[in-house]
């Protein structure tokens, strides 16, 4: 299973208990939609430093980076990469 | 059980022999709702404002545990609910924020005079239309220039009328949720930004509150908290340290009801002996010693573990839950344990119930953190 695939299942298990896996388009606007308020960005922020392995102190929590699964999916490589290039990883 | 070395002890023993001088005349003030000039320079002589804050810009430099330990001490020595609500909105409001997120810029020119009260702090948070939901809110900040144009209202902003700064958290893009919202360090006498008259209240009366309006207020893009649509992550920040630090208040007020529950029911005499000898009356306060230390154990555990870096997302509603409603029962408790005297304002026991039960409102209301914890839990998910 890639990436995009973890996230979607975590997302729709999460946040969309009504919906299917593959109704949900990588390029969703999960803002948008409603998919993402408060409480759900910080299970989501928890969830991908413990599914990642991420050091959430080190990295950015931007809008865009957490707008689509897409997105998430960009900001985990980037976010690897930079913890390899502390060497972190 | 947490154990305080001789330092922190000292601390802690230090701000007490201010508190006799904060006590003067608080009947008085709360009578008035007044808050009190004089004793908030006391209490910035005390240093008790500068605990976390860097000594570089003449804080204490004290961690949030050695914080709430000398904060529980100004809840059990002083008298005064309000002005300790302020002293605990002040510190979280504004400083708190400023040392964790803000640039060198923000903390050289603000952390000084936060560190010795000359300058005031208060945040705006809440408004007419979003109070629980205040990620919904509809003040806007827009982008102009070098500078960031604010407009829009605010309400119940603790120490708004006092104020020479405040924390205006305000949208900044309408379609990025939760991320879309920015937080501005806002000068009292900027133009646009005006102050309403205090709003009356049942309790913390010392402390005042009022709206604050936003009219095409512009602030400088160097008074951005953190970054553009890093609201919310300041915003939990502080609601984490806010909740630590003023319920730990509250346990310190709790501490010292109880000594005077203990004290009345083994001095006052019914029916030929005290009345601490019945079984009603025992266990109601045995019952407000059982509240009181576990209030005290949510909030310096959840602390603990939040230092460790652990999500306390729960456990800090369940602090909150659990330390506000303790509040408001030993504060009604202690009036019944002391009757007819107890619901006098001689003997400030019903002030304290008033104070209590804004803790069940404020930094999200009890019925919020059940959400809270419900969805943290998965109930809102169907089995599948």
């Amino acid at each position: 299973m890639d990436n995009t695939e973890i996230i979607t299942r975590y997302l729709v298990e999460e946040f969309l208990p009504d919906v299917d896996v593959t109704e949900l388009p990588p390029d969703y606007d999960l803002f948008a939609g409603g998919v993402v308020d408060s409480l759900a960005l910080l299970k989501i922020i928890d969830w991908l430093g413990e599914r990642f392995h991420l050091n959430l102190e080190d990295i950015e929590i931007a809008p865009d980076n957490f707008r689509t699964v897409h997105a998430i999916d960009s900001f985990i490589g980037a976010a690897g990469a930079h913890l390899v290039g502390k060497g972190m990883s | 059980m947490l154990e305080w070395t001789e330092e922190q002890q000292e601390l802690r023993a230090g701000l007490r022999r201010w508190c006799d001088a904060l006590n003067d005349g608080r009947a008085e003030r709360e009578r008035a709702s007044v808050f009190d000039h004089t004793a908030w320079k006391l209490v910035g002589e005390s240093g008790v404002l500068g605990l976390p804050f860097g000594t570089e810009w003449g804080g204490l430099g004290q961690g949030l545990l050695t914080t709430m330990y000398v904060l529980e001490e100004l809840g059990h020595s002083c008298r005064d609910g309000g002005l300790s609500f302020s002293v605990t909105t002040h510190m979280v409001s504004t400083g708190v924020p400023v040392q964790r997120f803000g640039s060198a810029y923000l903390k050289d020119r603000y952390l000084p005079g936060i560190c010795e009260g000359s300058t005031i702090g208060a945040h705006a948070i809440s408004e007419p239309d979003s109070g629980s939901d205040a990620l919904n809110m509809r003040t806007t900040a827009t982008r102009r220039g070098e500078g960031w144009v604010l407009s829009g209202s605010k309400t119940f902003v603790s120490n708004g009328p006092v104020a020479d700064l405040v924390v205006v958290y305000a949208r900044t893009d309408p379609d990025a949720g939760p991320l879309g919202v920015t937080a501005f360090l806002v000068e009292r006498d900027t133009p646009g930004l005006s102050v309403g008259r205090p709003i009356e209240k049942m309790g913390l009366r010392t402390s005042p509150f009022a709206e604050v309006f936003l009219d095409d207020c512009v602030v400088p893009a160097a008074n951005v908290i953190g970054r553009p649509g890093g609201g919310f992550l300041v915003l939990d920040h502080v609601m984490k340290w806010e909740i630590l630090c003023s319920f730990i208040v509250n346990v310190g007020q709790m501490r010292h009801r109880l000594e005077r529950c203990v004290d009345y029911a083994r001095s006052r005499t019914q029916f030929g002996q005290p009345i601490g000898s019945f079984q009603s009356v025992a266990n109601r306060i045995v019952d407000m010693r059982t509240a009181t230390e576990t209030a005290s154990r949510w909030l310096y555990d959840t602390a603990t573990r939040m230092e460790r870096g652990e999500n306390v997302t729960v456990d800090i509603a369940t602090s909150k839950l659990v330390a506000s409603q303790a509040n408001v029962d030993t504060a009604l408790s202690a009036v019944q344990v002391f009757g007819g005297n107890g619901y006098t304002a001689e003997y400030g026991l019903e002030a304290e119930l008033r104070d209590a039960v804004a803790g069940v409102i404020y930094s999200g209301t009890s019925d919020i953190q059940r959400n809270r914890i419900a969805r943290m839990m998965g109930l809102d998910k169907r089995k599948g």
